[in-house]
């Protein structure tokens, strides 16, 4: 079982990874992390908004009302300078995580 | 065509959030459960099958509206705190603590009041200046929309402040005393705990507070229908 803290620390990193490429509305946002995932990573509804929200107040991110080019507004998040700085650390960590315990099951089948 | 938008609103009525927001809310969510249908359909499925699993991605929409909730107002909380208490209140000790070192730069004496051990030492203009500067306080409080115990603890912030460096000041004062093998007669402490808690504490404090209290009585109508918009 996946503790929250983990789960809620590998939402925020795809989020923000994914936001890096440019301005995104959820439900485009939670189709890319999944896509680029190639489906282990799914956000439906009730995971992302709150997420999102939390990720606003946070000044991560930052929504604004936009129209597309078939005529539908949505709220498009964006990836603010304080977003891009908390990215770089969080890759790092998740990273090192990875590779500890990659080592980790390399010893242990060893 | 299906209001997506009447339906998340069904759902998530009890939305506690101020109106526009709650809105934007019920628009975004609505936005994103029309593009899953869409989706669903153009996958093949039937438009009942595509309805039931769009809205298959919320298994708890009272859970969802919490969880919006507090995320939501999370920050909203913060930037009242700081707005109604935090600003105003920093503003009170600054300004009484600028005019106070400013009246003894310029050789103002204090007055003596009282005799012995328990002789008071005021600063009869900056007392009479703490009236504004509570006032100032509570005024900048009832602006940013604080309730009447957040502008009277604006108003009164210097003295807490005070309060807090007194209380850390007396047992660290006595601690060091022991250490280094002075004897203390805590007699001697005891009154000077009250001579500097009446002079320092009590008395500002009472001032600070009169001026918040006017301020306040003179703003209650306005302060009163600000504080009831809950972010």
């Amino acid at each position: 079982m996946i503790g929250s803290e983990i789960k809620r620390g590998t939402a925020e990193l795809a989020v923000l990874s994914v936001l890096q490429d440019g301005p995104l509305h959820g439900y485009e946002l939670a189709r890319r992390i999944e896509q680029q995932t190639n489906g282990a990573l799914r956000f439906t509804l009730a995971a992302l908004y709150p997420m999102l929200y939390r990720m606003e107040q946070q000044r991560w991110i930052r929504g604004a009302w936009e129209t597309s080019a078939n005529g539908r507004r949505r709220r498009c998040y964006r990836l603010t300078s304080a977003g891009r700085k908390k990215l770089s650390p969080l890759q790092r960590e998740w990273a090192e995580l990875f590779r500890a315990l990659q080592r980790l099951t390399k010893v242990s089948h060893a | 065509m299906r209001d997506w938008q009447e339906l998340v609103r069904q759902r998530l009525s009890g939305l506690g959030l101020d109106a526009a927001e709650r809105d934007e809310v019920h628009a975004e969510l609505a936005g994103h459960l029309e593009e899953s249908y869409e989706a669903l359909l153009k996958e093949g499925m039937t438009e009942q099958a595509a309805v039931s699993a769009a809205l298959f991605q919320v298994t708890n929409w009272q859970d969802l509206q919490q969880k919006i909730v507090i995320a939501k107002s999370r920050g909203h909380l913060m930037k009242k705190r700081i707005q109604q208490l935090w600003i105003p209140g920093f503003l009170t000790f600054i300004l009484s603590t600028v005019f106070l070192m400013t009246l003894q730069k310029l050789g103002f004496r204090p007055r003596i009041v009282g005799g012995g051990p328990i002789a008071f030492l005021f600063y009869a203009p900056w007392l009479g200046s703490l009236l504004f500067v509570g006032a100032l306080g509570a005024y900048l409080s009832s602006r940013a929309g604080g309730s009447r115990g957040a502008a009277l603890l604006a108003s009164v912030f210097p003295v807490l402040a005070l309060t807090a460096a007194f209380l850390l000041m007396f047992p660290i004062d006595l601690i060091i005393e022991r250490v280094i093998g002075n004897h203390v007669d805590f007699s001697i402490v005891a009154t000077a705990l009250l001579r500097e808690g009446i002079g320092w504490l009590l008395v500002p404090g009472a001032a600070l507070l009169v001026g918040g209290l006017l301020v306040h009585l003179l703003l209650s109508p306005q302060s009163s229908s600000q504080g009831t918009v809950i972010g």
